[in-house]
């Protein structure tokens, strides 16, 4: 068997991959990237130069007379201790958990959650149609901008009432976020189905337009600028149309009422997708055109339905994000959108999975954070580890979607023909 | 028989693939100057053992006889060397190049020491080649020019242009049309007189017996059988093939016709090359009758049939279904209306690969009761459903969960049939329904379209299988090249008829383009 037969051969094994033998691959790959990551921190270490080394490895004397034959204790310094690295990376993001739960450094990770769940299933449910959504990030900006605004206007005259006012703009702003969201979706949608434009195309380059038409609407006082900020950024909203922080602190910017609705919305798509005839339209279109096409489904209708649907669970993330974290709109929105490519790789597309990946993502973002100020590891080394588990964890799931793609991955020496009429292939 | 004779003798070949073995310690003499039929259902193990033979695969286990000499073949080229050639399915042959310079291709004579190609001699050795064997060949044509049953032809003047004494053809016919099968049995047998030995495959039993002087069946991957063709018959061999007793004629009686339920006028339909595939065909289908379409396949049938089920716009003319317009009827309206249809491509339309037997089951009917209940699926009466098609379609292995990628191409087959059929549906377009379906359950499916027509229902029949259309039809259309040749009655005319028709000739009683209205000559 040649090298390239052996490696469809693995490639096959992953596509058929149980959901169990799918968890282990995800567990052990996490585990190899933290086993590399540490001898990268160690040899990072060694080529550092510290005064006193932070972890040392040490052999004791008899050991090593028995085989070397000297006398001497045997040791060797490194300036970083990758256990004590790994131990800010996953536990600091944390914080002090047990004891308090609901410090800010969990609070950080919980709002990081929030927001890619919002991105990751919105990916997931454009990568379920076999769409490419890389416009989630513009979407995110839009939905985000719209919220800002618009509650710009309708907040303070209603700031007055309460916990009515907060009732009325909560759901209205995530509404208005979706609808943004929605509708800037579904100009890429509305390009690849009538047009034959390539979405990933279409949705980088409205990337680009989102953005700049956030930074041109919320720079200039004649437009949404605050005039009493010298950064770009809209009027702050007044609290009541924010989501109300229960249980953390107001300063922690994070809300388990945007945690649960966030996790609403997860089961909601999961259920949307397996439960609904356009869950099933949806899916069969993405694994299978043609046979959508034989069933019914309107192929055209149903990539502009989808994109529009990734598109509106983007902007609710980025309405999510104005209304938990900023309190108004700012540019330079972080990378949430991108991140949600990997979140969705990550969850194998599947809705329910996105949660698990965005918190991961989570745990990681604030994480990093925690290491660079609890330790001398440069923030380069601390991006290198975590890009380090995620590109490790995702692979795999990757790999599978490609072969699935693909590659004909069938029942291995069993391929399903016609008869002669036709000759598929040969018969076993 | 004795030992002498024996061109090639295989012995105990065991070759196994994941999962399966397709053939299990097979043992198969062939007589030198016979031909020999190798005949099963499909996923027998056929293939798979020319296949080892003609050293494309390595047997797990047995031995490999060639002239009485143990051989072992790590390639095609070995078998070649050791005489043995073998004609695919598909031809490989370049179009653009002449019939001769096919032949030749990879194993030209040289001229000026090895420099080039001396073309002349190459295209002498053809023409002596192919008039030994009372070939009728033209070397000069390009293969593109050539009809289908010369390009066969060619593939066997190559296979003997390199030196082949044991010539394996697999499924020859299944390309051809009545005619040109004649031909080919005629060209064997000018072969085996002349001390050539065949071996060919197929799983049409009136051909083995036609062609073969030995016929040796393979079931499951085991030899089941090694008889003469001379005293043996069509039940003995259909036994063999499916295990068991099996009534191999269709009965049919006559249909009790009611209103027009499909009625085609003047359609034109370009195929995917946007080359004119079916050009200004009327026909009409009835409640109540099997309307069936012979022709050699890639005759225009399959854009005929996308055009009727709504999966391609036809360029011009009308199609109405039920008594309405449905020419630009999106495929949801026709499915809705009540049209159920079994697809040629059953794994690129007909199933979800990756979706499980339950979630194909609803397949054209996710958004109709009783499975779409409310804005939400009731996948509990999904479940039944896909159950229900299962059991009484003998689809194996009986279990709804599986995903249809697992499940072998018949019961793929019997699993879409079973949830066409079960649409209560107003008109059923059937291409190629018992296709890779093993004869059991062809009779099944057949029992089964008969009883939907009883009940009233239109049939419209497509199938390349010239018994099965003749069978089951009450009306029949042959197609010819994006035309419909005659409607015809499929109980009195010839099989030679038929065959002229399907080739684009009109036989005497067919007068052409006098027949080609909904009433045809049946009436």
């Amino acid at each position: 068997m040649s090298a390239a037969d052996r490696a469809r051969d693995l490639l096959g094994r992953l596509v058929r991959a149980s959901a169990f033998e799918r968890f282990l691959i995800s567990a052990s790959a996490l585990l190899l990237s933290v086993f590399i990551g540490a001898l990268i921190i160690l040899g990072a270490g060694r080529m550092t130069d510290c005064s006193t080394a932070a972890y040392t490895i040490a052999v004791p004397g008899q050991f090593v007379t028995q085989f070397v034959g000297g006398g001497s204790v045997f040791a060797m310094g490194f300036c970083y201790d990758p256990f004590a690295v790994y131990d800010l990376l996953f536990l600091g993001a944390l914080g002090d958990v047990l004891s308090n739960p609901l410090n800010s450094q969990f609070a950080t990770t919980i709002a990081e959650t929030t927001i890619l769940m919002f991105t990751g299933v919105a990916v997931a449910v454009a990568f379920r149609a076999d769409i490419f959504n890389i416009g989630v990030q513009g979407q995110l900006v839009v939905g985000a901008l719209t919220t800002g605004v618009v509650l710009t206007f309708l907040a303070p005259p209603l700031a007055g009432l309460g916990v009515l006012a907060t009732a009325v703009l909560l759901p209205l702003g995530l509404l208005l976020g979706g609808v943004a969201g929605g509708a800037f979706a579904a100009i890429p949608g509305a390009l690849k189905a009538y047009a034959d434009a390539n979405e990933v195309i279409t949705t980088i380059m409205l990337n680009f337009v989102a953005t700049s038409i956030a930074l041109f609407l919320v720079s200039r006082e004649d437009y949404f600028k605050d005039p009493e900020s010298f950064a770009s950024q809209t009027v702050p909203l007044p609290d009541v149309a924010l989501f109300p922080s229960f249980l953390f602190r107001p300063r922690d910017d994070v809300s388990v009422l945007a945690l649960a609705f966030a996790l609403v919305v997860l089961v909601g798509t999961w259920y949307l997708l397996q439960h609904t005839p356009f869950g099933y339209d949806l899916r069969t279109s993405g694994l299978q055109p043609d046979a959508a096409e034989y069933g019914g489904v309107d192929a055209d209708r149903t990539i502009v339905s989808s994109m529009t649907l990734s598109g509106a669970l983007a902007g609710v993330g980025g309405a999510v994000y104005v209304l938990m974290v900023l309190g108004n709109f700012q540019t330079g929105v972080p990378d949430y959108g991108f991140d949600g490519i990997t979140v969705s790789i990550l969850a194998g597309n599947n809705p329910l999975g996105v949660g698990f990946a965005a918190f991961l993502f989570g745990v990681l973002k604030s994480g990093s954070i925690v290491v660079q100020v609890g330790s001398d590891v440069p923030p380069t080394l601390v991006g290198v580890l975590r890009g380090l588990i995620i590109l490790f964890v995702a692979m795999p799931e990757f790999f599978r979607m490609m072969g699935k793609k693909f590659g004909s991955f069938d029942r291995p020496g069993e391929p399903v023909t016609a008869d002669g009429a036709t000759g598929g292939g040969s018969d076993e | 028989m004795t030992q002498t004779d024996t061109a090639v003798r295989l012995e105990a070949i065991t070759k196994r693939f994941p999962g399966v073995v397709a053939n299990d310690e097979v043992d198969l003499p062939v007589e030198r100057g016979s031909v020999h039929a190798l005949l099963g259902e499909n996923g027998a193990g056929k293939t798979t053992l020319m296949n080892v033979l003609y050293g494309l695969y390595q047997p797990n286990s047995g031995r490999i006889v060639v002239d009485g000499e143990e051989r072992q073949f790590d390639s095609p080229r070995d078998a070649i060397d050791a005489g043995v050639g073998m004609i695919h399915q598909h031809f490989m042959l370049v179009d653009t190049m002449t019939v001769a310079e096919n032949i030749a291709l990879g194993n030209e004579p040289r001229k000026w020491g090895g420099l080039a190609v001396d073309r002349e001699a190459a295209r002498r050795e053809v023409v002596e080649l192919s008039e030994r064997y009372g070939f009728d060949v033209d070397p000069d044509k390009t293969v593109a020019e050539v009809s289908v049953g010369v390009q066969q032809r060619v593939e066997i003047l190559k296979a003997l242009y390199r030196g082949a004494d044991v010539l394996i053809l697999d499924e020859p016919t299944a390309v051809l049309t009545p005619q040109e099968v004649e031909d080919l049995f005629d060209v064997l047998d000018e072969l085996t007189d002349q001390g050539k030995t065949v071996i060919f495959i197929t799983h049409k039993l009136g051909e083995a017996m036609q062609a073969a002087d030995d016929i040796t069946v393979l079931r499951d991957g085991e030899n089941v059988g090694t008889v003469d063709a001379d005293e043996t018959t069509r039940e003995e061999l259909a036994e063999l093939m499916v295990g068991r007793e099996v009534v191999l004629e269709v009965e049919s009686t006559p249909p009790s016709v009611g209103d027009t339920v499909l009625d085609v006028e003047d359609l034109s339909v370009r195929d995917d090359r946007d080359v004119p595939a079916v050009t200004d065909v009327s026909f009409a289908v009835r409640e109540g009758e099997v309307f069936g379409v012979a022709g050699v396949d890639g005759n225009g049938q399959a854009e005929l049939v996308e055009a009727i089920t709504g999966l391609r716009e036809p360029e011009a003319g009308t199609v109405e279904f039920d008594g309405e317009d449905v020419t630009d009827a999106s495929r949801r309206e026709r499915i809705d209306g009540g049209m159920a249809y079994i697809p040629e491509d059953r794994q690129e339309r007909g199933l979800v690969m990756d979706f499980d037997l339950v979630e194909n089951g609803i397949l054209g009917s996710q958004h109709n009761a009783p499975f779409a209940a409310g804005p939400t699926i009731d996948w509990t009466a999904a479940r039944e459903h896909a159950e229900g098609v299962v059991a009484d379609y003998d689809v194996r292995p009986p279990n709804a969960d599986t995903e249809a990628v697992s499940l072998s191409g018949g019961n793929q087959q019997k699993f879409i049939v079973g949830r066409e059929f079960e649409r209560d549906p107003r008109l059923v377009v059937a291409t190629h329904p018992t296709r890779g379906v093993d004869i059991g359950s062809q009779e099944f499916i057949h029992d089964r379209l008969l009883e939907l027509r009883d009940e009233g229902r239109g049939v419209f029949l497509v199938s390349s299988k010239l018994d099965e259309v003749q069978g089951l039809s009450d009306r029949l259309a042959v197609m010819h090249d994006g035309d419909v040749m005659a409607v015809v009655d499929p109980d009195e005319i010839t099989e030679e008829e038929l065959g002229l028709l399907m080739a684009g000739e009109y036989p005497e009683r067919y007068e052409p383009r006098s027949e080609r209205d909904a009433e045809g000559v049946a009436q």
